[in-house]
């Protein structure tokens, strides 16, 4: 309870925690807001590019689809991208980090060199590759995505766990006989989830913006996908007199974006235990 | 301490900057031209023959004939005529005399044989027009100021494709010819050529910008300018909206040839640029693989040739921009039927033919696809309109993105080229060969012109025979006849026949349209302050 | 400390050799035959498969990667097949450009993110601290090529003080060529004119670059410096009379921007991929562009080369990193 009215009280924590609710709530009842899901594919070419009005609200695009409902849909495909690729990254991630920082000798070098050679591929080419290799579409977009994010999450664990391991309560832990995964669950990973979920929230927005270049090298959601991204791309040719083509995706990815960081410091500020201390 | 002299230099350096930026503000030079369109990938004219490339050798190098006007007319050039043997398979040029390059050598017949010899070596570019019908033995030069070309076979596009092949100075060549490479890697970043121009090489960045400087000894002379431009310096921008944006403000002269319809309004208001708009010979054309089912049956293809929204196309996404072509050849070109009617946007009619189709045992209920290419966005928006009629009549079409290579290897075989993909046919040598003929002939399949697959024994003898004879009143017909059987078998989507829109700026003068080269002939050019 | 410096650099030799295999691997993998669009737009299929055979399309892959290997390790890293000019020259000519547009990004986001976040911590949970919160989140996520298309149409065409495109006025010749970089030359040559040039070309690709960049910074020194204020250290220098202002920017800096170190090294990286929009926008002959373009052209030794450039520059960098990192916490030094 103490936690939760502790959390209340930071205000941006709660207005991301609003927007992330709201977001799902758009996301599962996307069908229900846009009276007609028609208009997402199909448009009147007569009325393109069309400038927000009462009939649409965020105006039309190029192919003279409703852009509100454009926008209400892509939420879907956005949390999708979003959560699956830094669920992987995590999932490969913070385990090698661990097992990186806290041990020595071969296995942490070889994971080092590891998250070094990955780092240092230039993500777009990384991701055409395993585009060509399992075939165009948003499933080789997100492991592409995946295996570009994951080194950062593992020298994230790696740095925080090297400057724990010395630590004297970590010593204690051992000289009292607990076990090396006991010790790594229970006392290094809370210590760790900070930084994790401060990388995780970045990473949130780091692969929404990312999956727009992809769009636009033609990996990833494909037309006539509603994608924020891909129709940010496709719209920017009409910019700046049909901006709204542009700006309402824009602003999907950043409400996202926004909702998610400001969230995860909330979090971050609640769980890391360094900060329990009044202040 | 740190801060204050951290906060000092941050100071300074602001300063500066604004001081610096006033250059911003100053136009360019008042007889400069600031050119930008793209530049070819590499500066040998022989490595690649494609839209940007043209428009490089029309100003650096001299061709035999040239392509001057609107519709285009042949025009000799390097030579002063040719004359065709009654078999059709000699043809003699005269060159016209007292042509220099750019280095003073004389420009003479020998130039223009080791030339070809180096193109039909090199085998690129626009040597693929000339291989099936020319072997380097069979190019002569008697005297200096004539060259003799004999034929494996008559061909008659082979004068119309001339204009192709930049003559070359060997004694710039051969001096770095390494590996028996005809001097390819030399060329590719310099220049050996006797044009309008000389490229100022020491200011060339690969695709980004190179400076061109007037030659004042050209042999066509510069009487027929009163102000020729000094000095052209080509600049390559690549976002669309920058390049709108430079024009507008007076940074640059031109946008390219693909200005996008909803932004014409935009230059036509500025008080700096207008839009100049031309019909050009370039046919959009979605392709269908003829020999995978269900697009081997003809009710189908007739299904999805009424599927096409092409008047919402036309007017709507570009605004008007294009002329409806009813088939391959452009309509502004002999050897279009004139009175061939275009299939139209009719979803009753398409439903119908559809129901023949599945009647018959097509397999209509997969999945098919088309590939684009995704950073043309006209290739997006044509895939997406023909998707929502598709949708509607029940059938399910997938949008796949491709890339321009990927799509032209895959086209080699049949099992590997896709149902439908979209791309245009522009002009490169003005005949209805360069369209019909290849796209058609299905000695041509394997290449990306004929990747609908397409085999009719009746139109393969008219083009074949067309190709044989070279007299243009004697041609027409067969195309004609080709063209309307071509249609009739729906054998592609034919959408329409581009008009080029070009930003250019209010300065400029004397921009003079051809399809080839789209008009980025500087020798014509002037500007005014 | 000289320990540790050649034990970090005898750990990139396996990192740089896995790079070479990974990315032969990845780009092999690529259905990269630009045979067809080499052989030109009227090439029948005979020539598509001469011109196949004169690159060698046609050898088995692991007697390319043996040449491969063995071209590299003379800096031969082949001729790009569209420009048909030697890809390592190309990419000599783009390179500069590239890393003094990230260069002045990543010293603006550090120069105003360490402070932000400084002063983020310094005042817990003031409105301050929140309005910090969420503009580093604004620039983690605005599209890129959207601010950057509103900047020029603001400081462009609308106002008029800053260029457009480009990296110098055309027709300016930029300064002697020293290290590439326009920025440092000019100083060099003490061209104070062509600084200030220079200067207002970058001022925009750089600022637009440096958002996502300085959100991470200002976060991550708020988090490490929000830490070091727990520590008993600071409560002492506090009761023993410390200046407080001298405490948060002279010790507190040092013992907090570890975390803020890291990331600058990760992000080094990411701005060179990063680059591509921002180039593109702008018109910034760098390296971002060129790899798009390659990528594009199926131009794939062009696109190898990028990859090894951009990994050897980013191993080089993260060396860097780990010996300011040493330097700044000598018991990561001793923990070898």
């Amino acid at each position: 309870m103490l936690i939760l009215r502790k959390f209340l009280r930071d205000v941006p924590a709660v207005i991301g925690f609003g927007i992330i609710v709201l977001l799902c709530l758009v996301a599962i009842f996307a069908p229900l807001i846009v009276s007609d899901l028609e208009r997402v594919y199909d448009g009147d070419l007569v009325s393109r590019l069309q400038p927000p009005s009462a009939e649409f609200w965020f105006g039309t695009d190029s192919l003279g689809r409703d852009v509100f409902a454009r926008v209400i849909v892509g939420s879907r495909g956005a949390l999708q991208v979003a959560l699956t690729v830094v669920a992987l990254a995590i999932a490969i991630g913070v385990p090698a980090g661990l097992y990186a920082g806290y041990t020595d000798g071969w296995g942490s070098q070889l994971v080092m060199r590891l998250t070094d050679v990955f780092l240092s591929v230039p993500q777009l080419i990384l991701a055409l590759a395993i585009a060509q290799l399992m075939g165009r579409g948003l499933g080789s977009a997100m492991a592409a995505l995946a295996l570009t994010y994951w080194p950062f999450f593992c020298r994230t664990v790696y740095g925080e766990v090297r400057r724990l391991r010395n630590a004297l309560f970590i010593e204690a832990q051992r000289c009292l006989g607990a076990s090396t995964s006991r010790i790594l669950f229970v006392h290094v990973l809370p210590n760790v989830a900070s930084a994790v979920i401060v990388r995780a929230t970045i990473g949130m927005g780091f692969t929404i913006m990312t999956t727009a270049v992809l769009g636009f090298l033609g990996i990833g959601a494909t037309p006539p996908n509603p994608d924020w991204g891909l129709a940010i791309a496709e719209g920017r040719d009409y910019l700046p007199q049909s901006w709204w083509a542009v700006t309402f995706p824009g602003l999907g990815i950043f409400v996202t974006v926004l909702g998610f960081n400001l969230f995860g410091d909330g979090l971050r500020d609640i769980v890391d235990p360094r900060l329990r201390r009044s202040r | 301490m740190k801060r204050r002299t951290f906060l000092m230099g941050t100071g300074a350096a602001a300063t500066m900057a604004m001081m610096g930026s006033r250059g911003a503000l100053a136009q360019p030079m008042p007889d400069e031209l600031i050119w930008a369109d793209d530049l070819p990938g590499s500066l040998d004219p022989y490595s690649v023959s494609d839209v940007p490339m043209q428009g490089y050798m029309i100003n650096v190098y001299d061709t035999l004939y040239v392509n001057k006007e609107n519709p285009p007319k042949l025009v000799p050039w390097l030579a002063t005529g040719h004359t065709i043997s009654d078999d059709g398979l000699t043809v003699t040029f005269k060159l016209r005399e007292g042509v220099k390059f750019h280095d003073g050598s004389p420009l003479i017949s020998d130039d223009v044989v080791w030339s070809f010899h180096r193109l039909l070596n090199v085998k690129k570019g626009p040597a693929a027009a000339f291989l099936p019908v020319l072997d380097p033995s069979s190019i002569t030069a008697p005297d200096p100021t004539t060259v003799v070309f004999k034929l494996k076979q008559p061909y008659a596009p082979f004068v119309a494709a001339f204009p192709l092949v930049a003559i070359l100075n060997r004694r710039l060549i051969e001096p770095n010819v390494k590996d028996n490479d005809w001097g390819q890697a030399w060329l590719a970043s310099n220049s050996a050529g006797s044009g309008c121009y000389i490229p100022d090489i020491a200011s060339y960045q690969p695709v980004q910008q190179l400076d061109l400087k007037r030659n004042h000894d050209h042999f066509m002379g510069w009487s027929h300018n009163k102000s020729p431009i000094e000095m052209v310096r080509r600049r390559t921008i690549m976002e669309t909206t920058t390049r709108v944006n430079a024009l507008i403000k007076g940074d640059v002269d031109c946008t390219d040839g693909y200005l996008p319809p909803d932004q014409v309004d935009r230059v036509l208001a500025s008080k700096t640029a207008t839009v100049s708009k031309n019909q050009t010979m370039r046919v959009m054309v979605l392709r269908m693989n003829n020999k995978k089912a269900p697009f081997d049956n003809l009710n189908f293809r007739l299904a999805i040739s009424h599927a096409f929204n092409y008047k919402g196309f036309i007017d709507g996404v570009l605004k008007g921009f294009a002329v409806r072509n009813a088939g391959p050849i452009p309509v502004n070109l002999w050897g279009s039927p004139k009175d061939l009617a275009p299939y139209d946007f009719n979803l009753d009619a398409a439903k119908e033919y559809l129901a023949k189709a599945k009647a018959e045992g097509a397999p209509v209920d997969r999945e098919i696809e088309i590939q684009i290419q995704q950073h043309l966005a006209q290739t997006t928006q044509a895939a997406q309109i023909l998707q929502q009629g598709l949708r509607k009549i029940g059938v399910n079409l997938k949008i796949v993105p491709n890339l321009w290579p990927q799509l032209v290897s895959s086209t080699a075989k049949i099992d590997t080229t896709p149902d439908m993909w979209a791309h245009w046919v522009s002009s490169y040598f003005i005949d209805p060969e360069n369209w019909i003929g290849q796209m058609y002939d299905s000695q041509f399949h394997g290449t990306w012109k004929a990747s609908c697959w397409y085999k009719n024994d009746k139109v393969d003898a008219l083009l074949r025979e067309a190709r044989r004879l070279d007299d243009q009143a004697k041609r027409q017909p067969l195309y004609e006849e080709a063209s309307r059987i071509i249609v009739a078998d729906a054998a592609d989507i034919w959408i329409y026949n581009g008009i080029e829109l070009r930003g250019i700026s209010n300065r400029l003068h004397g921009f003079e349209f051809t399809p080839i080269g789209s008009g980025a002939d500087f020798r014509t050019m002037s500007l005014t302050s | 400390m000289t320990r540790f410096v050649l034990h970090r650099l005898l750990l990139t030799i396996p990192a740089l050799v896995g790079l070479l295999v990974l990315t032969f691997i990845m780009l092999r993998v690529l259905p990269n035959d630009p045979s067809a669009a080499l052989a030109g737009e009227n090439a029948t299929p005979g020539q598509i498969a001469a011109v196949r055979k004169a690159y060698g399309f046609d050898e088995p892959i692991w007697r390319q990667f043996v040449i491969y290997v063995r071209q590299v390790g003379t800096g031969d890293l082949g001729n790009s097949i569209i420009s048909n000019r030697p890809v390592i020259r190309d990419i000599a000519e783009r390179l500069p450009a590239t890393i003094e547009l990230t260069f002045v990004s990543l010293l603006f986001a550090a120069c105003v993110g360490i402070p932000l976040g400084t002063l983020a911590a310094v005042w817990y949970q003031s409105f301050f601290d929140h309005a910090m919160r969420v503009l580093t989140v604004a620039g983690l996520a605005i599209a890129s090529f959207w601010f950057a298309i509103i900047l020029q149409m603001i400081f462009s065409m609308e106002l008029d003080w800053l260029p457009l495109r480009g990296r110098f006025p055309v027709g300016l010749a930029p300064p002697a060529h020293i290290t590439g970089l326009y920025l440092i030359d000019s100083l060099l040559t003490l061209r104070f004119d062509l600084f200030g040039k220079a200067f207002s070309y970058i001022l925009m690709p750089a600022f637009t670059l440096s958002l996502a960049g300085l959100a991470s910074i200002a976060r991550f020194t708020r988090a490490g410096v929000l830490e070091t204020m727990q520590k008993e250290f600071v409560h002492y220098a506090e009761a023993a009379g410390y200046e407080r202002r001298r405490i948060v920017w002279v010790y507190v800096l040092r013992n907090s921007v570890v975390g803020a170190t890291t990331q600058i090294g990760l992000l080094f990286g990411g701005l060179i991929s990063s680059a591509v929009a921002v180039e593109a926008i702008f018109d910034w002959p760098g390296v971002g562009s060129y790899a798009v373009n390659a990528i594009l052209t199926s131009d794939y030794k062009a696109v190898l080369a990028v990859t090894l450039v951009v990994g050897l520059i980013y191993s080089i960098v993260n060396i860097l990193v780990d010996v300011v990192h040493a330097w700044l916490d000598p018991r990561v030094a001793e923990s070898l």
